[in-house]
């Protein structure tokens, strides 16, 4: 298994670098994974034989480019597991697509807002802020309550806690596929379920999950799913919101002008139907192609062969840091993840990702924009190895011998 | 470049961060405000005991990296029992050492030579000026005032 990701490192130019005269090891995969020549190709094919507006004219080009455009709707819907009572909205990423939920909820934008006031909302701590920070919004604008699902004191959610927190005025139901935080997988299939269940409405962020485990829509309790372009070798800036048409019919329109509208009059707009409605403005269809070159890209290696491998890497890395005095990895035992994220004592995360920058090594240090998992579990920054198909052993290897030298020095 | 551990750990700057000089509260402090960098969770505050236009007493608490109470130890031994003045003097030389502004091996900085190498590191700089952010607000915040006695750097 290490012997083929060699292999697929030369196929990721952006890899192919010294820094501070080392050989790269990008370890930061969980913030952005890097791109295959496959997906750089595709995206340079679509804007130098294709490159024009959609939707807009009758000239070959801006047919091509709206085909090229549904074409990359169609193979991420296939990718996701989305049947023929789903859609699929491409938005600016995992971000956007979470804003879009949890303000269309909230908004009166195509009349009555679906939330209203006293009914509930039920988000967990594992949450990054972008499926945090919306909802507390959106209880704010519509007078709901907002309620947060705990982990226990090892950072896992269980299912008798959701039961406890549903009730009659449940709505609204958000959970991580994976925590980018603590790495934890939390049993989000069953969570869902439960929600649904109680009648809400479940809202999954799959931004963690989709470069290797891929979250199947056709088997999940799901009303809506959000994912980016850039964590599964795919462009920044595209990311999707995928969901059953009858509940995205429901949300208010985040962005309102060209391409989202039926009929303008002076006083009055009726709206397009879906997807169109909810993707206001000139859309990045580049970004779109390439993300859907990345779908072809992990469907054509296979997903079992990715998440075999990242979570065989993440094993790998729990036990050669845990062997060094002083480190402590969160979630050590939590299945299917491809994040190691880690407190080492006496040393601060900023110094430790300093020290292994000069060893070529690129990790992420710092709060991963989920202070409210980090107040929950007690704990301050982390610093954070995760881990892509082209990652090898060799690199968690020298990840080990840099944090050991590391802590020696700063100790 | 030179190894980190040469150019921006030099051991005086390790030293200060094992053990931070006029580390802890005061016991009759007039002044105080906290500095938060939300990107990587330092949370440094800083007290004052203002007299007779003097920084009669120093003292702060807090968590940050080695960069950020090395900086912060360093500044609060400078001042101690200095005028005002010599506070927003220091502050102003020791952040245009730190923007490329300023000379490097300015004598008038002391000890805090041994933190120029941030220079190099750029992501680094506001580590190094948390607790002089700090230190600035809470010269003009009077415990008992109404201003906000938190401020929150800028996400990098």
């Amino acid at each position: 298994m290490a012997d083929s990701a060699i292999d697929f490192a030369r196929d990721f130019p952006g890899l192919a670098q010294d820094v501070h005269g080392v050989r790269l090891a990008y370890l930061d995969n969980a913030a952005t994974t890097h791109m295959p020549n496959e997906v750089l190709d595709a995206v340079r094919d679509f804007e130098t034989t294709s490159r024009a507006n959609i939707h807009r004219g009758v000239h070959t080009l801006s047919q091509r480019a709206t085909d090229a455009f549904d074409g990359a709707r169609e193979q991420l819907k296939r990718f996701v597991g989305a049947g023929p009572a789903h859609e699929l909205v491409f938005t600016s990423g995992t971000t956007e697509a979470l804003n879009l939920v949890a303000h269309g909820l909230s908004d009166a934008g195509l009349g009555r807002p679906v939330l209203a006031a006293g009914d509930e909302i039920i988000v967990t701590a594992l949450e990054h802020h972008a499926n945090f920070v919306p909802w507390q919004a959106a209880a704010r604008r519509s007078g709901a309550v907002l309620r947060v699902l705990r982990p226990d004191p090892e950072g896992r959610l269980h299912t008798e806690a959701l039961a406890r927190l549903l009730g009659p005025r449940t709505r609204v139901f958000a959970v991580t596929a994976g925590a980018n935080a603590s790495g934890e997988r939390p049993p989000f299939e069953a969570l869902l379920k439960m929600a649904a269940d109680a009648g809400a409405m479940t809202v999954l962020d799959a931004a963690q999950a989709v470069g290797h485990e891929v979250p199947d829509l056709s088997s999940l309790a799901c009303d809506f799913m959000a994912f980016s372009g850039h964590k599964m070798y795919g462009p920044m800036g595209i990311g999707a919101l995928v969901g059953r048409r009858e509940r995205l019919e429901r949300l208010a329109p985040l962005r309102l002008g060209g391409d989202m509208v039926e009929w303008v009059t002076e006083q009055h707009t009726t709206f397009a139907e879906l997807p169109a409605r909810l993707e206001g403005g000139t859309p990045n269809v580049g970004g779109a192609v390439g993300m859907a070159a990345a779908a072809k890209f992990i469907e054509r290696v296979g997903r079992d062969t990715i998440d075999g491998h990242v979570c065989a890497l993440r094993r790998y890395a729990v036990d050669r840091l845990s062997e060094l005095p002083g480190v402590r990895v969160l979630s050590a035992d939590s299945p299917r993840t491809a994040i190691a994220s880690f407190l080492t004592e006496d040393a601060h995360p900023h110094d430790l990702g300093t020290l292994l920058d000069h060893r070529g090594i690129a990790v992420r240090t710092g709060n991963h924009c989920a202070q409210p998992l980090l107040d929950c579990l007690g704990i301050g920054p982390t610093t954070r190895a995760s881990f892509a198909i082209y990652n090898t052993r060799a690199e968690v290897d020298r990840l080990a011998a840099a944090v050991a030298e590391a802590l020696r020095a700063l100790r | 470049m030179n190894e980190p551990i040469e150019d921006l750990y030099q051991d005086l700057v390790l030293e200060h961060k094992r053990a931070p000089r006029h580390f802890g509260k005061l016991a009759a402090p007039t002044h105080e405000a906290r500095g938060r960098n939300p990107s990587c969770g330092d949370d440094i505050s800083v007290q004052l005991r203002i007299a007779e236009g003097e920084l009669a007493e120093i003292g702060f608490v807090g968590q940050g990296c080695a960069i950020c109470i090395a900086s912060t130890s360093m500044m609060a031994e400078a001042l101690y029992g200095k005028p005002l003045a010599a506070a927003d003097a220091l502050r102003n030389r020791f952040r245009a050492v730190l923007t490329g502004d300023g000379d490097p091996d300015d004598a008038a900085l002391g000890k805090l030579v041994s933190l120029a190498g941030v220079r190099r590191y750029p992501n680094r700089i506001k580590c190094a000026l948390l607790g002089w952010h700090a230190l600035a607000h809470a010269m003009q915040q009077p415990i008992g005032g109404t201003a906000a006695p938190t401020i929150e750097e800028p996400e990098a």
